[in-house]
């Protein structure tokens, strides 16, 4: 017990040792900001995007770091520890709101404070532009003649084609072989030479591919088709049931410590509402295939539940977690 | 290459059996995360490389037959003279201002305990000149503080 | 054509974008060099720097910082046996054993002039065959990945030294830390013995970092009294006929550079692997023995990372996809600044293409101006006394380490690994043999699963793939004929042969 004891003693010292602590200075110095993924990833583009508008904002700067690893459990994990000051925030990805069904972790979004819901991904189904099936239906055809002979990319447990697999079984049947691959960009490169036969994929990591004509996209998982992919019919015409679990996608937000002062909070969410909000941000948003949300307080709250509550429950359904939601407290959709 | 058979270190024998017994111990952690459920699994490499490790660990005690015995009297001599050999000193003191500087990292900050560690483990290997180590320490120090804080903008402790 | 001209010149008449270049280059080399902080860190720092700036100058800086990185790695590789990054570990082996024996400036010189030539080489390749080199980059499926790795593993006779059991088992011990941490696939721990620290695995460059770093300060701490090695140096630009006489071997190591580095997984530290395995069976009288300071050793290694970084552009720019860590970054600066990496980068904005070319010929020569110069206060670093140089190394490694994830977990485990190498080193275990199983590791786990799921575990179905596809094929044969060329058959098979004639 000494340790965190002496360690609340040094940066109360070095705190007190920096200035006057009034509340209302915050803030007064560097904030950390720590990317629950990769340099490079989706998530650390949003983040290294947004920071500057909010740098701008709160006259301050924001130290990003990566602390990748564990589906983002370590950097989620690194934050929680840190002091409850609003100088330690996270910028994290959909993933923890399945740390406790997939027993990677026992803390979800739910034990932070949502500063802001920045937006979310778009989702496209692509295949190989010369594969012999047009449209999602081609697919689930295919798969039911020849069960488990389809080969489908891939991130693992938990990630985003896992999901949506879980989704498509819970209304219908695809018996695939599924190989996973180290991401998005990986699983791309096999699409390209045609080593697997289908994908589903952020619309972010996809779009050039498909609007180049190197991949065909077979469905996108919206209820209508959108404008910035023209020609890609949505989900929905294929699978008709699956619309009740839309939209779903992959988010990022902003989190910080649950015990983080309430004025200290307010104001990381008015600077984060005004960043988002911010022109070139969103244009950047919509080209990088994304929907801005822009959510905080309640509505952020509301917008995780549900989106818990879907994929957890879909994924249930189709077998792919054995823990029930309903032992977590994860209510039905 | 000379005909003459090599003769074994001090604590080869026994480090080579650490190594085996270790082995053992990883194929069991291995052995742990799936079992022989199938030839595709999350299990499957790890139990593999773990059996790459008993039988490479095995070869090597086999190899030992070929060697003549270290030059010691009993395991208890054989001890002293791999301590004498391996760990005199001036590696024990080093090795142990490390783990506690790495301890302190956290808890008294990484530039006061970086500091206190150059300082110290200057002044005792140069047995003395106490200045001129203090004033190389804090150099270091400013070094660091420009490249990594400033510059690199790497948060350190 | 007049077009393709004026975009390849961009870089060199724009005194704005001349002079990032040039900062790019210098940064990098530095960055490169100190342990732990990698290119792919400066990188997305730099992004948000250049967030506000013309895409142009924000790549202009980036190129440097990657050319520059790259290279730097060598730097700490000879001077302290620390490589600076994963693609210099091949370095250390007989750049350190140069450094010992005086030679320390030579070797840097040497190792400049050969990362140059190979930089410029794959530039060259880059220009003139990307769409090839990216069309037969995509033909390679996860079985050939899979057999690459398995190529890779082969090189554990060149790496091992005198006793191949000792070798083997470093390659099973460094296969088992490579897989620590999360399965990819599942999302199961592996080794983590319940630990959320471990969950994320433990980063090979903090194997690399303890094992080569402290082992190596430890060691060091017997040598206290002795008089530090007075480094030459005269003679520190390699002569032109040396530079001559090692050009072949440059040459083929930059082919293994360009393909290794244009394949998507695969970078400049597996290049350096193979291309430091291909010196030591092929050449045969090299200066001195490999591991005991051979030129053929620095050659080698040097010229196959700097030429990965010309192919590690090809799919970037022919397709979108990152050939590596940098290059996934770079794509992530693209977008950010408006623009969409795909196969229509290309047709859409051409200048991007021939702009990088030109930049990176820039960066090469800025690489040779940077690291041809000031070798000689570097070599000092070798001169200062022991007494000095030790704690500094180890607070060097604890910051280089801290500094990859700001993870603390990772520090006390690279101390760790810097006692379990020290251990090792005095029982005639090699380091090299680690490195290469926590490198492959991960990469034969993924893709033996990738192959075997693609065929639906069948054993037959794989074992047929890998001679009915033609590249699988090659790639199957290399391996055979490796493993033959190592064991008494092949003694037998030319005897049979002798005879009949």
């Amino acid at each position: 017990m000494f340790k965190p004891l002496a360690l609340g003693i040094a940066i109360s010292a070095a705190a007190m040792a920096f200035a006057t602590p009034t509340l209302a200075d915050y803030p007064e110095r560097n904030i950390q900001g720590t990317i629950q993924w990769g340099a490079g990833g989706a998530t650390d583009n949003v983040a290294r995007s947004l920071t500057p508008h909010v740098e701008e904002i709160l006259d301050t700067t924001v130290v990003l770091t990566n602390r990748p690893g564990g589906t983002g459990v370590i950097g989620m994990n690194h934050v929680m520890r840190q002091r409850p000051d609003g100088y330690n925030l996270l910028y994290g990805a959909e993933n923890p709101q399945l740390y406790q069904l997939m027993g990677l972790a026992d803390f979800s979004y739910d034990d932070m404070h949502t500063v802001n819901i920045i937006g979310q991904g778009l989702v496209v189904i692509a295949a190989p532009a010369d594969s012999p099936y047009d449209s999602f239906k081609d697919v689930l055809e295919a798969a039911k003649e020849n069960p488990g002979t389809l080969r489908m990319g891939g991130t693992g447990a938990g990630g985003l084609p896992s999901t949506v697999h879980a989704m498509v079984n819970a209304v219908d049947e695809l018996d695939v072989r599924t190989v996973t691959f180290g991401g998005d960009g990986p699983g791309i490169t096999a699409l390209l030479g045609g080593h697997i036969d289908f994908m589903p994929l952020s619309l972010a990591a996809a779009k050039e591919q498909i609007l180049g004509g190197q991949l065909k996209g077979l469905a996108v998982l919206t209820q209508n088709e959108l404008e910035s992919l023209p020609g890609v019919p949505p989900i929905t015409d294929a699978l008709p049931d699956i619309g009740s679990f839309l939209p779903w996608g992959p988010f990022w937000g902003v989190f910080a410590h649950e015990d983080t002062p309430d004025d200290i909070k307010a104001t990381l969410e008015g600077a984060y509402e005004q960043a988002v909000n911010n022109e070139e941000f969103q244009d950047f948003l919509r080209n990088f295939g994304a929907e801005p949300l822009n959510l905080n307080g309640d509505e952020a709250q509301q917008y995780l539940d549900n989106w818990q509550s879907v994929t957890a429950w879909s994924m249930y359904e189709a077998g792919a977690v054995e823990t029930s939601p309903e032992k977590l407290g994860i209510p039905r959709p | 290459m000379s005909k003459k058979p090599e003769r074994l270190q001090a604590g080869e024998r026994a480090f080579d059996w650490l190594l085996l017994l270790f082995s053992g111990a990883v194929f069991y952690q291995a052995y742990q995360i799936t079992g022989f459920s199938s030839i595709n699994s999350a299990g499957a490499f790890p139990i593999g490389l773990s059996l790459i490790m008993i039988a490479s660990s095995i070869a090597v005690l086999v190899n030992h037959r070929r060697k003549e015995k270290p030059n010691t009297r009993g395991p208890l001599d054989e001890l002293t003279s791999f301590l004498r050999q391996h760990f005199p000193i001036n590696v024990l003191v080093f090795c142990a201002l490390a783990v506690a500087y790495l301890a302190a990292i956290q808890p008294f900050s990484f530039f006061v305990s970086t500091f206190a560690f150059l300082a110290l483990t200057f002044i005792y290997l140069r047995q003395g000149k106490i200045v001129s180590s203090l004033i190389i320490s804090a150099v270091a120090i400013a070094v660091i503080y420009v490249l990594f804080t400033l510059v690199f903008r790497v948060y350190l402790p | 054509m007049s077009d393709t001209i004026s975009y390849l010149l961009m870089a060199w008449l724009d005194p704005q974008l001349l002079a990032l270049t040039a900062i790019g280059t210098l940064a990098g080399i530095y960055v490169g060099a100190i342990p732990g902080l990698s290119v792919t860190m400066a990188a997305s720092i730099l992004i948000s720097f250049t967030f506000s700036w013309d895409v142009n100058h924000a790549l202009a800086l980036i190129v440097g910082i990657y050319c520059g990185g790259v290279y730097g790695g060598s730097r700490t590789a000879i001077l302290l046996n620390i490589p600076g990054a994963p693609s210099a570990v091949v370095t250390a082996f007989d750049g350190y054993p140069l450094a010992q024996q005086g030679e320390a400036g030579r070797a840097i010189g040497l190792s400049t002039v050969m990362s140059v030539i190979g930089g410029l080489f794959g530039t060259l390749i880059l220009a003139s065959t990307a769409p090839v080199l990216s069309d037969l980059a995509l033909q390679f499926a996860p079985r050939d990945y899979f057999l690459i790795a398995v190529m890779g593993l082969l090189l554990v006779s060149t790496l091992s030294g005198k006793s191949l059991a000792r070798g083997i088992f470093s390659v099973a011990l460094g296969g088992i830390i490579g897989l620590v941490g999360m399965d990819p696939v599942t999302a199961q721990g592996r080794f983590t013995m319940g630990s959320i620290d471990l969950m994320g695995g433990i980063h090979y460059v903090v194997v690399m970092i303890g094992l080569f770093g402290v082992a190596e300060a430890f060691y060091q701490l017997h040598f206290l009294s002795k008089e530090p090695v007075r480094q030459k140096v005269d003679k520190i630009i390699p002569a032109f006929s040396m530079v001559l006489k090692y050009l072949p071997l440059s040459l083929r190591t930059g082919v293994i550079g360009v393909i290794v580095g244009a394949l998507p997984g695969t970078g400049g530290d597996i290049a350096s692997l193979f291309a430091y395995d291909h010196a030591k069976r092929t050449v045969k009288n090299p200066s001195k023995p490999f591991g005991q300071g051979a030129y053929e050793g620095l050659v080698a290694p040097e010229t196959a990372n700097n030429a990965a970084v010309g192919g590690a552009y090809v799919p970037m720019l022919t397709l979108g996809m990152p050939g590596d860590a940098v290059t996934a970054i770079i794509i992530g600066a693209l977008v950010i600044h408006g623009l969409n990496p795909g196969p229509m980068l290309m047709i859409e904005t051409p200048h991007i293409f021939w702009f990088t070319v030109g930049n990176l010929v820039l960066a090469n020569i800025f690489l040779l101006i940077f690291g041809l110069t000031g070798i000689k206060i570097f070599t000092k670093v070798v001169e200062l006394p022991k007494a000095l140089l030790i704690p500094l190394i180890l607070v060097l490694c604890v910051v280089g380490t801290y500094s990859l994830n700001s993870n603390m977990t990772e520090v006390y485990w690279m101390l760790g690994f810097g006692i379990l190498g020290y251990f090792l080193k005095i029982f005639g275990f090699q380091m090299g043999p680690i490195i290469l199983g926590v490198i492959l590791g991960p990469l034969l786990d993924e893709t033996y699963r990738q192959a075997m799921s693609s065929v639906g575990d069948s054993v037959s179905a794989f074992l047929l793939a890998l001679v009915t596809n033609p590249l699988s094929l090659i790639l199957t044969s290399v391996i055979v004929l490796v493993l033959l060329g190592n064991t008494p058959v092949k003694g037998w098979v030319v005897g049979q042969f002798q005879r009949s004639q």
